[in-house]
C-alpha cells in the first residue's frame, strides 16, 4: 500500500512514489529557529535546485520541501510570507507562482 | 522565547490561515530577528573590519546615506500610519513589526553616519537630501494621509522597499564591511515587507479587481520619480551603467506578478 503522504499532489504526477529528503540545518537564519531547515540562500552561478527546492520569486530565497516537487504542490515561503504553488516552466524546470 | 526547538514536520504542511497567523505575529518576527540581529551593535558586529575611506569615498558614502535616511524615516512614518487604516488585526500587528523595523534602520543608518564622523546626521540629512527621494517620502504621506489603503500600501510596501530591497542589496556588495553588514542586516527585513506588500494588494486586488485601475494610476504617479530615485543613487553608489537596468527588476517583476504591467 502506500504510503498516504506519498499521494499529496494526486491526480498531478502520482505514478512514482515520491522522494523523500532530510534537511539539514544550514546558516538561514531569517525566520524562527524550527523552520530554517525549510529555507537556504542562493549561492549564485553554479548552484542547482534540488528536486525538492524552488525559488521564491519574490525574495529569491530557495525553499525545501522534506519531499519531492511536483507541479500543483503549495509551499510557503516564510522569509516573505508568500503563498506559492508549484509549476512547470516551458524549460521544464519547477518555479513557484504567487497564489495571493 | 524557548531555549528548545520545536521540531516541524513539513512547514508546507501548514493550512494557509494557519501560515498566515504564524507569519504576521509578533512571536514569528521576535524570533526571525532574533536569528540575525544577535551580537550585534547597531547593526553590525562589534569586531567588522572598518577599513580606512578616501576623502571622496567618505563623502559620496555620507551622500548615500543621507539619502537612505530619508527613505527610511518615509518608510517609518509610511508604516506607522499604515498601522491605523489597516483593514484587520493581523494586517494591523505585521505593521507594528514593520514600524519597529523601520524605525531600527533609521537609527543604524544615523549610527553609522556618527562612525563616518558626521557630528550632526540631521543638519547633514538637510543638506544632501536628493529632491526626488524628498518628493516621494511627501507623496506617500499624503496617500497615508488620505486613507487610500491599497494606494498606500503600494506605494510604501511594493514601491519603496522593492526599491531599497534592491538598492541595499547591490550596494552591500561592494561596501565597505561595516556598511556592508548593517545593509545585509535591513535586507533580511526588507524581505518580509516587500512580501507583505505584494500579498496584501494581490489579495485585495483578486477580490476586488476595480481597485487595479486606482493603483495603475498611483503607479504611472510615481514611476518617473522611482526611476530618478534609482539613478541618482545608483550614480552615487558608484555603480557601473551596464548593471544599472538590473536594478529596477524586482520592483517591475513585481508590478507585473500583480497585472499592473509596465507603463
Amino acid at each position: 500500500m502506500a504510503d498516504p503522504l506519498e499521494k499529496d499532489g494526486a491526480g498531478v504526477d502520482d505514478e512514482q512514489p515520491r522522494q523523500r529528503f532530510v534537511l539539514d540545518e544550514g546558516d538561514f537564519n531569517e525566520v524562527p529557529a524550527k523552520y530554517r531547515r525549510f529555507y537556504r540562500h542562493w549561492r549564485g552561478a553554479g548552484d542547482q535546485l534540488a528536486p525538492n527546492e524552488v525559488i521564491c520569486p519574490v525574495c529569491k530565497i530557495v525553499i525545501r520541501s522534506t519531499r519531492e516537487l511536483r507541479p500543483g504542490d503549495r509551499v510557503y515561503c516564510m522569509a516573505c510570507m508568500t503563498r506559492l504553488r508549484v509549476t512547470r516552466s516551458p524549460s521544464g524546470q519547477l518555479e513557484g507562482e504567487c497564489e495571493y | 522565547m524557548s531555549g528548545t526547538r520545536e521540531r516541524v514536520s513539513d512547514v508546507h504542511d501548514l493550512a494557509p490561515e494557519a501560515f498566515e497567523r504564524e507569519v504576521h505575529s509578533f512571536e514569528f518576527w521576535f524570533q526571525a530577528v532574533e536569528g540575525y540581529l544577535h551580537g550585534t551593535t547597531y547593526g553590525h558586529r562589534p569586531d567588522a573590519a572598518a577599513t580606512p575611506l578616501t576623502d571622496s569615498e567618505r563623502d559620496r558614502l555620507v551622500t548615500v546615506l543621507c539619502n537612505y535616511c530619508v527613505g527610511e524615516t518615509a518608510a517609518l512614518e509610511g508604516a506607522s500610519g499604515l498601522v491605523a487604516i489597516a483593514p484587520n488585526r493581523m494586517t494591523k500587528v505585521f505593521l507594528a513589526t514593520q514600524a519597529v523595523d523601520e524605525g531600527r534602520h533609521l537609527e543604524v543608518l544615523l549610527h553609522r553616519l556618527g562612525e563616518l564622523g558626521v557630528a550632526n546626521p540631521e543638519a547633514e540629512i538637510e543638506k544632501r537630501a536628493s529632491a526626488s527621494i524628498l518628493e516621494f517620502r511627501r507623496r506617500l504621506l499624503a496617500l497615508v494621509g488620505s486613507k487610500d489603503w491599497e494606494a498606500a500600501l503600494f506605494a510604501q510596501n511594493v514601491i519603496l522597499e522593492a526599491m531599497e530591497f534592491t538598492v541595499f542589496q547591490t550596494h552591500a556588495q561592494t561596501a565597505d564591511p561595516i556598511t556592508a553588514q548593517v545593509l545585509q542586516g535591513i535586507v533580511k527585513d526588507e524581505r518580509r515587507h516587500i512580501g507583505f506588500g505584494e500579498n496584501e494588494l494581490g489579495r485585495r486586488l483578486r477580490e476586488s479587481p476595480h481597485r487595479r485601475a486606482r493603483i495603475g494610476e498611483v503607479k504611472r504617479d510615481l514611476d518617473a520619480l522611482v526611476i530618478e530615485t534609482f539613478a541618482e543613487t545608483v550614480r552615487d553608489i558608484g555603480i557601473p551603467a551596464s548593471e544599472r537596468p538590473d536594478l529596477g527588476r524586482a520592483y517591475l517583476a513585481a508590478v507585473s506578478r500583480l497585472g499592473l504591467g509596465v507603463s
